[in-house]
């Protein structure tokens, strides 16, 4: 249906939980303000942390995360992943990372506009 | 004229049932406690086995259970059989605030049982333990330290030794009580799953709140003092002939003061203690610290001078983190809330330290008869909880299936979640994999 399929993109983010009221507010100013978000755990370059119960140990390896999915069809994907990177960096690992997707179509489904248009 | 009496009976009537429901509000402090250590799947079966150990509990005991201490007593102290006699507080109203009170004494040590088994016992093998506590495994123990039985100075073993125990509000009768019957019932019910890996090593099994949990012990600690200081039941005590009264202040200090110093000092003392051994101090074992202080001088409140309840209350809740390890260690019980470190050891270590520290001064006669009445309470407890749980597992089985454990047991056994719109799996505690490279890093 659409002629580029480069043209919608879907950019998927990894953050810190605390990091993400400063990355809506980076995303809205980069024009990007429409974003779904979920309550993830994960591993990757973290390091695994130990907890206790009742005096006994355990590795606690999987890290409670934001996950972000944002769609953008006009906005520039770069500034948006300037934006995500600039309000989430702390310079720790566990920082999170961010993913670009392409996206083959969209559907509006309230006014079933497809393409660029329904994003 | 006035009636000295009535005027006595009155006041202290009230205070007894005053305190007998401050003993009642034990119970969702129980509950609580019990509740905020296992995990979420589970807490619905924790409280609805409060609610029927109670609920069960006080139906048995009127029945049942508080007849039944009575005859204990008669049997074991010389005197005649006169069962008629020993029920007759069923159609005699005037002993129905005392029953009352012995009733709340008898919950408290069958609600015990449930944080030791908590997590993978069946319900119905549960309310069977429950029912066998309230009518006969406490009632015997209750007619031979309270009723004139075997351990009392009229008691056969009391008369052998030439004096009665010494157990003020129960902190073997009732706690002791409680914590090794739950032990002798983790044992049979067996470990939860993944509680030991197949090495035996132990893995945590992290419950869902420790707030629960130290909510529920400000509120055990509060009904506390109706356990205490209730048990020093006469306010006031009337000289009929002279038509004076005369205020038991002295008394209604002395255990209101130890009670609380003791449930501070075992705080302190289990706190210092993980924090020594875990690099931090933990709020769990602070709260089992504190509850464990109550226990300890639960027995001891009205013998003991406040320098001696400091130290009783001190061991209590030293002993606790290191009782629950070695019950981990190297009995490999799976006693999910520390039952028999907090209620168990607390009790007969507090209870047998009473001459030590008695305002009387010291008797090697009372202390030979401490530990005979810890030995006799522990081995009938052991004994006939055994005997309970090996009938409740002919004839039901005493633990759920593996599916409904993972499932938990809030679906499993009673259909229901106790937080629907929050389903989750827990931590996981497999020991996790390095994806880093680096060291693992305390958090």
């Amino acid at each position: 249906m659409s002629d580029s399929e480069s043209e919608i993109k879907m950019i998927v983010a990894y953050i810190r939980p605390d990091k993400l009221s400063e990355v809506k507010q980076g995303l809205a100013e980069a024009g990007a303000p429409s974003l779904t978000v979920t309550n993830v755990s994960g591993r990757g370059s973290q390091p695994s942390t130990t907890e206790q119960w009742r005096g006994e140990e355990y590795v606690v390896d999987l890290h409670q995360k934001v996950k972000l999915e944002c769609v953008v069809a006009d906005t520039p994907v770069d500034d948006v992943v300037d934006a995500i990177r600039e309000a989430a960096n702390t310079g720790e690992p566990g920082d999170g990372k961010v993913f670009v997707i392409d996206v083959e179509d969209a559907v509006q489904i309230r006014t079933g506009k497809t393409g660029p248009e329904a994003v | 004229m006035v009636d000295v009496m009535s005027i006595a009976d009155g006041v202290n009537t009230v205070w007894v049932l005053i305190v007998s429901f401050l003993i009642f509000f034990m119970q969702p402090g129980f509950a609580l406690l019990e509740a905020g250590q296992v995990r979420a799947k589970n807490a619905g079966n924790v409280v609805m086995k409060n609610m029927m150990d109670w609920s069960l509990g006080v139906l048995v005991y009127f029945v049942v259970g508080a007849g039944l201490a009575s005859v204990a007593a008669m049997l074991t102290s010389g005197q005649a059989l006169d069962v008629g006699a020993a029920f007759a507080y069923i159609s005699s109203p005037g002993n129905w605030v005392g029953w009352l009170f012995g009733a709340v004494f008898a919950m408290t040590a069958a609600t015990i049982v449930s944080g030791a088994v908590a997590e993978r016992i069946k319900f119905s093998a549960y309310v069977f333990m429950a029912i066998a506590m309230t009518a006969i495994i406490y009632p015997v123990v209750q007619g031979f330290a309270w009723s004139g039985g075997l351990l009392a100075g009229s008691g056969f073993l009391g008369q052998l030794i030439g004096t009665g125990y010494q157990d003020f509000a129960g902190a073997t009768v009732v706690h002791m009580l409680g914590g090794v019957a739950g032990l002798v019932a983790a044992y049979m019910v067996g470990p939860r799953r993944g509680r030991f890996d197949e090495n035996g090593n132990p893995r945590p099994i992290p419950g869902h709140s420790v707030v629960f949990a130290v909510v529920g012990t400000f509120i055990l600690a509060f009904g506390w003092y109706g356990f205490n200081v209730g048990t020093q039941a006469s306010v006031l005590t009337a000289n009929v002939d002279a038509e004076t009264l005369a205020f038991n202040g002295a008394a209604l200090g002395r255990v209101a003061l130890n009670t609380t110093l003791a449930m501070g000092i075992g705080a302190v003392g289990s706190t210092i203690v993980t924090t020594m051994q875990e690099g931090k101090p933990d709020p769990l074992f602070a709260a089992n610290g504190l509850l464990a202080g109550l226990v300890a001088i639960t027995g001891a409140c009205v013998h003991v001078t406040w320098w001696g309840a400091l130290a009783i209350g001190l061991i209590g809740g030293v002993q606790t983190p290191i009782v629950y390890r070695w019950v981990v260690n190297n009995l490999k019980i799976d006693d999910v809330c520390g039952v028999f470190a907090v209620h168990g050891s607390a009790g007969a270590i507090g209870t047998i330290l009473i001459p030590v520290f008695a305002v009387a001064g010291f008797s090697a006669t009372q202390l030979a008869m401490q530990i005979a009445g810890v030995l006799v309470i522990a081995v009938w407890t052991i004994v006939t909880t055994y005997v309970a749980l090996s009938i409740a597992k002919g004839v039901w089985g005493l633990r759920v299936d593996e599916d409904e454990e993972e499932l938990g047991l809030d679906r499993g056994e009673h259909g229901i979640e106790a937080y629907p719109e929050f389903v989750d799996e827990g931590v996981v505690t497999d020991g996790g994999v390095r994806t880093d490279g680096g060291e693992e890093v305390e958090e």
